[in-house]
């Protein structure tokens, strides 16, 4: 049964990467393509050290960490490619910033209500952890509410990355409130939850991938149209002046 | 207490955001064609929006009316703005729709003029979004400041965004992206934007 529970997420990354190198999604989307590498590598150091204690404590720590950092830079990578088509207002350069300060805050509000049994470079690397979730949330959400509001097209590969990581942010940090009422009696539910719903985000990652995504910009590389296309063009033109 | 409050709204954020994506990829939206387009518009009158953002002609509203005076007009005139707005908004949407449904074409120079109208409407969008927020604060709150200073004017740039130049260049994007259609019907929609 534990293998199982380590082989689903592993199988689904794997397929995800191969799927990123096939569409050369590295092109696109740098950070997420690291991510998802990293994420597979991790994996594997976890289950290769799952015998031997003293080195899964040292590779579960420093991959968490790792998942911080390049969680944070999937997210600047989403809001930067989704907000760069949108505006170029100099305070659009702010929201990132605003979400990973608001994250930060969040958390260490968070740790200040329930003190942590952790201590040292654990403690700061759960701290991270949830303040990424936190940014996590805030940039799903954020997307989602500009899609009615401003016609933002969905069907993109930010929105599916932000969309993976929102669900399971947003499901991590209810468990985590949820994790604070309970305590330990709480471990069980909260091990299946994080499986599924991870398992659940590396599948909408990969149906978001798996369709070839629209060009989004316009190209200035096309032929010029013919002669008759460029007279109704003009005849448009001066019709609507 | 506060921030377990916060952290409970922040996680449901996210959870009506899940429900939304869901729904979304659940509903396929009807594709909207080209006979969807033209029907759907509201014409937009550029040179009436040109002058209500004109500040000579607020000032001369100033320089002539006396305060009360000038405070109705200047609510009449927010009034039709946020009515040219909301135009704008609506045509917008429309086209942003259109060039979805666009973006399926096996032509690349079609996908390119449907991706340069969307550009445009998302910036109109935007554009609109913002202003009719403005406006209908400034009508909420019924403030002193728009019988001292002049405030229309202020409103043709939001988020660093020329409104009406945005939307003379989303009418000239949407008259290129129609260009296949028969002359009367691209007529008839350059009239409608």
């Amino acid at each position: 049964m534990k293998l199982l529970v380590w082989f689903i997420p592993l199988g689904l990354l794997a397929s995800l990467l191969w799927l990123l190198i096939r569409k050369r999604a590295y092109e696109a989307c740098p950070c997420f393509f690291s991510y998802v590498a990293f994420a597979v590598a991790a994996d594997v150091a976890r289950f290769v050290a799952l015998n031997y204690p003293r080195p899964y404590f040292a590779t579960y720590w420093i991959t968490e960490a790792g998942y911080d950092l390049l969680g944070i830079l999937v997210m600047y990578e989403v809001l930067r490619s989704v907000l760069g088509n949108l505006t170029r207002a100099w305070w659009a350069r702010l929201i990132f910033p605003a979400f990973l300060v608001a994250g930060v805050g969040m958390s260490l509000a968070r740790a200040n209500v329930i003190p942590s049994r952790l201590g040292g470079i654990e403690f700061y690397i759960v701290i991270g952890e949830i303040a990424v979730r936190f940014v996590q949330v805030f940039v799903f959400a954020g997307l989602v509410t500009l899609v009615p509001i401003v016609g933002l097209r969905w069907r993109q590969y930010p929105f599916g990355i932000a969309t993976g990581f929102g669900l399971y942010a947003t499901v991590m940090l209810l468990t985590t409130i949820k994790f604070s009422d309970f305590g330990t009696r709480f471990k069980l539910s909260w091990g299946w939850t994080s499986l599924v719903a991870y398992s659940v985000a590396v599948l909408i990652w990969i149906w978001f991938f798996s369709v070839p995504e629209k060009i989004s910009t316009s190209s200035r590389e096309l032929s010029a149209p013919s002669p008759g296309v460029l007279k109704q063009y003009k005849d448009a033109l001066r019709r609507m002046r | 207490m506060f921030s377990i409050i916060l952290t409970w709204l922040i996680v449901a954020w996210g959870a009506v955001s899940c429900i939304y994506m869901l729904r979304c990829a659940w509903h396929r939206f009807p594709r909207r064609d080209v006979d969807d387009v033209i029907p759907f518009l509201y014409p937009v009158d550029i040179s009436l929006a040109e002058s209500l953002l004109d500040p000579a002609a607020e000032f001369e509203f100033r320089w002539k009316l006396r305060p009360p005076q000038f405070r109705e007009t200047q609510r009449k005139r927010m009034r039709l703005y946020l009515e040219l707005t909301r135009r704008m908004a609506h045509n917008a949407t429309v086209l942003v729709a259109y060039a979805d449904a666009e973006k399926n074409s096996q032509d690349p120079r079609r996908v390119s003029l449907a991706c340069a109208m969307q550009e445009k409407a998302v910036e109109v969008r935007l554009y609109a979004l913002l202003t009719r927020f403005k406006l209908r604060l400034w009508l909420l709150l019924r403030s002193e400041i728009l019988t001292s200073k002049a405030v229309l004017p202020h409103l043709r740039m939001a988020c660093d965004i020329d409104g009406l130049q945005t939307y003379s260049a989303l009418k000239v994007a949407a008259a290129a992206a129609f260009v296949e259609l028969a002359p009367e019907e691209l007529d008839s929609l350059t009239r409608s934007l």
